[in-house]
């Protein structure tokens, strides 16, 4: 494809010698879907036909390696009277419900104090990035650290301070775990909303919030009547992101958890991992990862529709 | 960053400005609603890079005696974990396969990302906005959804346990983001330009090449920064995909290298997360302007 | 002893240096003897590549690494070793079984070659060969080793899991020695409990520490999963009553425990913070050479499973099943491979570098020195001649191996013991799970 199109050959020729092949070289319709080729290439090979087959798979009995029959509802059916699903399914609703809203209003407020005018602003900002920019794992890996039974340096801080006397469990009982990798999600995620709303806060006209120091608006009111409408666009598009994420995480349970104890931090994503590759369900994780793009769809159209018209509609108003 | 280059289109009135309002707030004040909270979430975010690091440079026996030694600090740093981590495992060969399979993938994102922005912006052909619809679209699949079926394709294409099963399967994240981003950028780059090259006679490939692409060379660094990012982190399908011990990443590899059967090395464990993470700190200490204006879609230069 | 001290310090010490001292000790010269006279000749240009269980005691990997040097030496065979956590091995043997490609021998667990007997090299040859040349195998080796009449793996060894404790522990609450029955053993646990000295077994997702422990408890008071027709039986009053002794057990835990994997017990015994727990000898062996452990390693010391109500041991130790692919391209030396592992010069020498980890399937080796150089080892030499098998009174075959990846025991006990759920419940869950997978 590429040579086709590196031949530098002008288009400098008279009409009567335009060739078909030429007009398909300059045909809009035709040389866009060789700009597409390759894009298209990669996501119906690797994403849109494994999103077909994931779906197939989920109605088959299929085990690693070897072909399933079609079974039709069958893991569906078994899901829905599995108690461990319903658990997963709850925790992931609590975890992504949970760590969105936190992660959420802690961005805003960072993001509203990093506006702010004060000394070493880049250094402090580039600082706050960091979470963000360390890979997952590797910190997933530093928070199981810290949350040790035994070793934990938060357990023994707060010996020390004599806060508490025994060491905190903090992955081996259910609430404590569920709130250790919650606040692990929330650490990681902070950072990338709190810098994408400071973008956004800096887009804001200084003009605006002058005029309404002069109406003598109070803080709150210049924020809720100027900024954050303003900011509604990109808050819509970040948590549309974060609460995917979120919602579909893997990672930090899976270092940090596996999903225990006893299935208590077992989101949908590292469930349907369990049966399908560690235990060779290839069908029943399917079915699992199924399940989750009803609640990723809703997540999208809400944050689409609901978001999207109220940006218009205060635009409408503003303008 | 982006409030610097922001502040000096929107001139002095702009500057003059956050000075306008900052004098309105004393200092007792300001320690409270600015200095006091900021602090707290810094020291909040940075303490698990604080302890990574001190754990990596820890002797072993102090790592698991907390009565005798205070935790917090060490006065003996050894390198023991580091070396142990540079000449006695093979981290780096994980570190070369994470680097090979992060800039190949992202190289081939990003010509596939350049060529279909391209065309969806300029080329217009007929479909281009659903097409473009359908590509954000692809960005919300989300891999924890994928990885099961992706096995069973990538088997069927003989690719299991080589590095090209990561390399072809990465793009399907990449692209649709990079895609995204460089609409936005190519949709900045005046009309005007490409009509007298098209007058000119240039070809829509030398159009790209010549015209668009230098223009584009911030949005390209984002995209470029923005594809390495998520791969250097891409977890679920390394852990997947991949087998065998030379062929893993540094994100799988750590987790499951390090835990010698019942025996956590937790000097061993963060000296890696610590240097894993070193490449995209470097790689940020450079380009965090582009990736901040990147991530906000904010790219009106 | 001081000899092997000395040895498994040197071993530990750098693989480098093992294999130098191993050089000299006339491995390489019998290696080429055997391979000379064994009944299986390595196809010319073979190379083999073995995915095995990550150690658990340095030592033991090291005297593997060299081992298997000598036979690549002796033979030609170039041998390459990957290690991988005890849970990704089924998936990966898995994968590597359905798709005809990936390690030629896999070293994994328990039943593991049952997951896919008719894609296993038949070794009936080879284990005719060890048995008849070392006493026999002992009746579980058998058990995981053959598939109708023929063998399709060599249970290379087995691995012993006792409980460990603390002997100032046990003087503390007022014992002179270690419960022998599950009454003692409750008594014990609060005893602990109450002087600050608890202990702690895992109830996360364990593979070895884990299962072992549930599954004694299981069938100490006659519970079980499955009965001999693989029928599943889980319901029923003796199931509850090990639950809720389970349960009665939990609460003279350390708290934690329901979060343990394999690894969280021997880290927590080291640093002393429980003074019991259940695993292998690799809490031992790992005080034994780090010196500032020295008092831990003279303080404690291994016991066998307290006797529950159905009067006789119900013991559940690890197997570690050795087993060729049918994609192999060289089954010849993988054979010799297998049969070279468990000869005598090799053999040996590797029990004595295990420091007692690893067991052997072949009664011959009974009277390996290391089960006599230090009384706090001998009970582990009788670790496959008293574990039951996996699956229970059930067959040894794929459900069994399933229902061990999946967890199905160890959850309901986790469910009790944390009070998720009660007795009834949590074996109402265990009972469904079991019978979609014998069904």
């Amino acid at each position: 494809m590429a040579d086709i199109a590196l031949n530098p050959r002008p288009a400098r020729k008279r009409i009567g010698d335009v060739t078909a092949w030429q007009r398909l070289k300059a045909n809009r319709n035709w040389l866009g879907i060789w700009f597409m080729l390759p894009t298209a290439a990669f996501l119906l090979l690797f994403l849109a036909y494994p999103l077909g087959l994931g779906i197939w798979l989920s109605f088959t009995d299929a085990r690693i390696g070897r072909g399933g029959n079609f079974i039709g509802l069958e893991n569906y059916e078994w899901l829905w009277g599995d108690s461990v699903f319903w658990l997963s399914v709850f925790n992931t609703l609590l975890y992504t419900g949970v760590a969105s809203v936190i992660k959420f209003a802690i961005g805003l407020y960072l993001a509203l104090l990093l506006n702010q005018h004060m000394p070493f602003k880049a250094i402090i900002r580039a600082l706050v990035l960091i979470p963000f920019i360390v890979p997952t794992v590797l910190s997933a890996i530093a928070f199981w650290w810290i949350y040790d039974s035994q070793f934990s340096i938060l357990s023994w801080s707060l010996k020390k301070l004599g806060l508490i006397s025994q060491n905190i469990d903090f992955l081996g009982d259910f609430w404590n775990a569920r709130w250790s990798v919650i606040a692990a999600n929330i650490w990681r995620g902070v950072p990338f909303i709190a810098i994408t709303l400071l973008a956004g806060l800096q887009t804001v006209s200084p003009a605006l919030y002058e005029a309404a120091t002069i109406d003598g608006a109070s803080r709150w009111q210049m924020f809720r009547h100027i900024t954050y409408p303003l900011l509604t666009p990109i808050i819509a598009v970040v948590m549309t992101f974060s609460v995917l994420f979120t919602f579909t995480d893997f990672q930090l349970i899976w270092v940090m958890t596996r999903g225990g104890p006893v299935n208590a931090t077992h989101l949908m994503a590292t469930l349907g991992y369990q049966r399908a590759i560690g235990g060779g369900y290839l069908g029943e994780g399917s079915a699992i990862a199924t399940a989750m793009i009803p609640f990723l769809l809703a997540a999208i159209l809400i944050s689409w529709f609901g978001l999207q018209r109220r940006k218009w509609q205060q635009g409408e108003a503003n303008d | 960053m982006t409030d610097m280059t922001a502040d000096a289109k929107r001139g002095p009135a702009a500057a003059d400005h956050s000075e306008g309002m900052s004098y309105l707030e004393t200092l007792p004040r300001r320690l409270v609603t600015l200095y006091l909270p900021l602090s707290i979430i810094l020291i909040v975010l940075l303490f698990p890079f604080y302890w990574m690091a001190l754990t990596a440079i820890k002797p072993d026996e102090q790592l698991l005696d907390l009565e005798r030694f205070n935790p917090f600090w060490t006065w003996t740093p050894t390198w023991k974990h580091v070396s142990k981590l540079l000449f006695e495992t093979h981290y780096p060969l994980w570190l070369w396969n994470t680097m090979f399979v992060a800039i190949t993938s992202t190289i081939l994102s990003i010509i596939a990302s350049v060529l279909a922005a391209y065309a969806i912006v300029r080329l217009r052909y007929r479909g281009a906005q659903w097409v473009g619809g359908a590509i954000f679209l692809a960005y919300l699949v989300p891999p924890s959804i994928l990885f099961i079926p992706l096995s069973t394709v990538v088997f069927q294409y003989g690719l299991f346990d080589t590095p090209f099963a990561l390399i072809l399967t990465y793009p399907t994240i990449l692209i649709p983001f990079s895609t995204w981003l460089l609409m936005g950028y190519f949709k900045t780059i005046p009309f005007e330009l490409e009509e007298c090259a098209l007058i000119d006679g240039a070809s829509r490939w030398q159009i790209l090449t010549k015209i668009v692409m230098p223009l584009a060379v911030p949005g390209l660094i984002s995209a470029f920064i923005f594809c390495f990012t998520l791969c250097w982190n891409e977890f679920i399908y390394a852990l997947t995909f991949i087998s065998s011990t030379q062929h893993k990443t540094v994100p799988v590899a750590i987790v499951n290298e390090f835990v010698d059967g019942d025996i956590y090395r937790w000097g061993s464990l963060m000296a890696g997360a610590l240097v894993g993470s070193l490449p995209l700190v470097v790689l940020y200490a450079f380009f965090v302007e582009h990736y901040v204006s990147a991530m906000t879609g904010a790219v009106k230069e | 002893m001081p000899m092997l001290t000395r040895r498994a310090l040197m071993q530990g010490s750098t693989a480098l240096a093992a294999t130098g001292a191993l050089a000299g000790s006339g491995l390489h010269e019998w290696a080429s003897a055997w391979a000379q006279s064994a009944p299986w000749k390595p196809e010319a240009g073979a190379q083999l590549s073995l995915l095995r269980w990550k150690f658990f005691v340095q030592s033991e990997d090291d005297s593997f690494v060299s081992l298997v040097d000598a036979f690549s030496k002796a033979t030609g065979v170039k041998v390459n070793i990957i290690r991988e956590s005890f849970e990704d091995i089924p998936p990966k043997a898995s994968v590597a079984a359905n798709t005809g490609s990936g390690p030629d021998l896999f070293w994994g667990l328990y039943s593991l070659p049952f997951l896919f007997p008719q894609k296993c090299v038949d070794v009936s040859d080879v284990a005719d060969y060890l048995g008849k040349k070392y006493g026999g195998w002992v009746p579980t080796a058998v058990t995981y080793g053959k598939s109708g009449d023929k063998w399709i793996d060599i249970p290379v060894c087995f691995g012993g899991n006792m409980l460990n404790y603390r002997i100032s522990a046990l003087k503390k609450a007022g014992m002179s020695k270690f419960p022998a029955t599950t009454d003692e053993f409750l008594e014990f646990a609060k005893a602990t409990k109450r002087n600050g000295t608890p202990g702690g077994m895992a109830l996360g997702h364990a593979t070895g520490d884990g299962n072992t422990w549930v599954h004694w408890c299981l069938w100490a008071f006659g519970g079980n999963l499955v009965d001999a027709n693989d029928k599943v039986i889980i319901n029923s009053a003796e199931t509850e009553k090990a639950l809720n002794y389970a349960k009665q057990l939990y609460e003279n835990f350390i708290p934690g425990t329901a979060s343990w994997n394999d690894a969280f017990n021997n880290k927590a015994f080291l640093a002393g913070e429980i003074s019991w727990t259940n695993n292998g000898i690799s809490i031992y062996a790992a005080a034994k050479r780090d010196p500032t452990k020295k008092d831990i390693a003279e303080d404690m010391d291994h016991a066998l499973w307290p006797v529950g109500p159905v009067g006789k041991p119900t013991e559940f130790h690890v197997c570690f099943p050795m087993l060729a692919m049918t994609h192999t391209k060289y089954p010849q030396a993988c054979k010799a491979l297998m049969a070279y592992l468990l000869e005598a010069d090799q053999y040996n020498k590797w029990l004595e570098a295990s420091v007692g980890y690893l067991t052997h399937p072949l009664n011959a080796y009974d009277a390996n020195p290391i089960w006599r150089a230090d009384p706090k080892n001998t009970i582990f030499g009788e670790a496959a001649k008293r574990t039951l098998t996996a699956g229970g009174l059930g067959s040894v075959g794929e459900k069994a191996a399933a229902a061990l990846a999946d967890f199905i025991v160890l959850d309901m006990f986790a469910n009790v013991c944390t009070g998720r759920e009660d007795a009834k419940g949590a074996i109402k869950i265990a009972e469904r799970q079991a019978q979609r997978l014998y069904r």
